[in-house]
């Protein structure tokens, strides 16, 4: 391992701009602010947030790439200008971008986490395109350097079952409860992401480590404990 | 009578080893305890020869180590003692209290020598611990068997996920050191180190049924309570060198500083980097299939390091200047509370909780006796 300059979590908001969401549009720029303002009152997390914003209808607009959050006065404004909705656009841009950004990221000398895309829509995509498939190749750690967990949040009449399917797991999937300020839940749901990113925890579906089952002989127990 | 597999003679230019030794008296009493791990000695590369300079000059010179600031009258008192910023310094605050019932100090330091080693320690709170206000998860403990002068370790890590992961790490510790001792005290020809992980493991189940008032064990809420990394071992004075066995669970790690390289005898070579960082490990109370101990030397100008990922990953390979600024500051034993200082060096994104141990032959110091 060369020299570790410290270990940094890509995090992408990736905003559906298409005219359907004209209405949710000023609720999730209030949102993004609050995120920013939660990032910034933890400054150990945000420290380890490279923050991108893509913005898309018909086509992708990358609004931000690979922020420094402490370096930012503001987030991009996210607007529409009316237009259709394409995941397979959103999704193939990802997947270009993702790749770009660890490898760049590894050559100034970091370790990176595993990156976290935000997918905020309603959740009724174009007819006819066939985004599962770009979906699943994002998301295939075989395939995919970087291959993002995506955390979906459903917006106005969401498709639930549209927005389960973008989620990586199902844990990840949520749909906007009316009358629930969507850019706070955004914004702690992502804090606490972050957190639980950095925070040493258990290995999950490791077939190397049995717990221990039985008392040793001889066992004594601790006398001295704090 | 047979000759015992542990530390079997390695021949290494320059350096005498001794013969290996017969068994004891203990033979059967040790027949009838499970069988212990032998240990495979792996060699470290060899010190390099310390010749004369080049007379070529270098092209480039390295980058100079950070400095610790050299304390003098002049000096205001809070610059003295400023955390050492290497690179982009983290956020400057005033640390929270740690949460918890029971007092968990901030920082840990301690040193002293035997008549062959000399040993330093430290284990500071991590900038994101001192943030948020919890305790210092790492723990250290060491002793030294009297008769042997054998030095006994552990440094453990407690998962943050879990509930007290600090006890965790501090029971762990203590039982691992006082496991090996009383083996030590029983004269074993070996060393049973599956044995040692287990009574650690053993006690946070243990403890978790103290807690929960349970008279059943159960060991996934062990886990759940108190999961914690451990790493341990031995240093063993023998002729010129002292011998080093080290066993780990979980990803806390050791290295041997010689001549300003790292060198990690624990690091699987075949083992491929992951494309992408996870901070998640498989602690205490879980147990790998094989406790397999890594034996290897330290040559006189060695220093052994012990120590969780919160001083591994910035240490990295030990190219940058973390790596520098440590085998600077390392080539003799520092003061025990200048460890404690170096330890808890500024540097953004590196906030996890910090535990060294480093251990030296006892050489000449400046006006000290060996």
């Amino acid at each position: 391992m060369a020299d570790n300059r410290g270990h940094l979590i890509p995090m992408y908001v990736v905003a559906d701009e298409s005219g359907s969401m004209t209405a949710h549009l000023d609720e999730l720029n209030d949102g993004l602010a609050s995120l920013h303002r939660a990032l910034l009152g933890e400054p150990m997390a945000a420290a380890k947030v490279r923050f991108s914003v893509l913005g898309f209808s018909n086509s992708v607009s990358v609004r931000m790439r690979l922020a420094d959050l402490r370096q930012e006065n503001e987030l991009p404004r996210l607007t529409t200008y009316g237009g259709a909705t394409s995941y397979l656009e959103a999704f193939a841009a990802l997947r270009n971008q993702i790749p770009q950004d660890v490898t760049a990221l590894k050559q100034e000398g970091y370790a990176v986490y595993r990156p976290a895309v935000f997918f905020l829509s309603d959740g009724q995509p174009n007819p006819g395109e066939d985004w599962e498939e770009e979906h699943r190749r994002l998301t295939d750690r075989s395939l995919t350097l970087g291959a993002p967990n995506i955390v979906a949040c459903g917006i106005g009449d969401a498709e639930a079952r549209t927005i389960l399917d973008v989620a990586t797991s199902n844990d990840y999937a949520f749909v906007a409860v009316p009358g629930v300020e969507l850019g706070a839940t955004v914004a702690k749901f992502c804090t606490a992401l972050t957190t639980s990113v950095i925070q040493s925890g258990l290995s999950l579906g490791t077939d190397r480590a049995e717990l221990v089952v039985d008392k040793p002989e001889g066992f004594r127990m601790a006398i001295d404990v704090v | 009578m047979r000759e015992h597999s542990f530390f079997p003679p390695v021949s290494r230019a320059g350096s005498s080893r001794p013969a290996a030794q017969p068994d004891s008296v203990y033979d059967q009493e040790a027949d009838e305890q499970p069988a212990p791990q032998p240990v495979v000695v792996q060699p470290l590369p060899p010190p390099q020869p310390t010749g004369p300079a080049s007379p070529l000059p270098l092209a480039v010179p390295p980058p100079s180590p950070q400095a610790l600031p050299v304390p003098s009258a002049a000096m205001r008192f809070e610059e003295r003692w400023s955390p050492l910023v290497i690179d982009r310094p983290a956020a400057s605050f005033e640390p929270r209290p740690p949460s918890g019932p029971s007092y968990r100090p901030d920082t840990l330091f301690d040193g002293w020598s035997t008549d062959r080693l000399t040993v330093r320690l430290a284990s500071v709170r991590g900038y994101g611990h001192r943030h948020s206000g919890r305790p210092r998860e790492d723990d250290i403990a060491v002793a030294v068997h009297p008769s042997s002068g054998t030095l006994v370790f552990a440094v453990a890590d407690g998962v943050s996920s879990a509930e007290q992961p600090h006890l965790g790490a501090t029971l762990a510790c203590r039982t691992a050191v006082d496991t090996v001792l009383a083996q030590l005290a029983e004269r074993r020809p070996e060393l049973d180190w599956t044995a040692v992980a287990k009574h650690a493991a053993w006690q946070l189940v243990e403890h978790a049924m103290r807690v929960r008032q349970s008279d059943q064990p159960d060991a996934a809420e062990a886990e759940r309570m108190l999961a914690t990394t451990l790493v341990a071992g031995t240093v063993e004075p023998v002729d010129r060198d002292a011998r080093v066995t080290v066993i780990q669970v979980g990803d806390s790690a050791a290295w041997v500083l010689r001549d300003g390289q790292y060198i990690a005898p624990l690091r699987s070579q075949s083992a491929p980097r992951p494309e992408v960082a996870s901070s998640s490990v498989s602690p205490l109370p879980r147990l790998p299939n094989e406790v397999k101990p890594h034996g290897f030397y330290l040559a006189p100008d060695d220093v052994l390091l012990v120590g969780t990922d919160g001083f591994g990953d910035p240490l990295g390979s030990g190219d940058g200047p973390v790596g520098r600024t440590f085998a600077r500051h390392l080539a003799t034993p520092p003061e025990p509370r200048g460890l404690a200082h170096l330890l808890d060096f500024s540097r953004e994104t590196f906030d996890d909780d910090r535990t060294l141990l480093a251990v030296w032959h006892r050489r000449r110091l400046d006006g000290g006796a060996r």
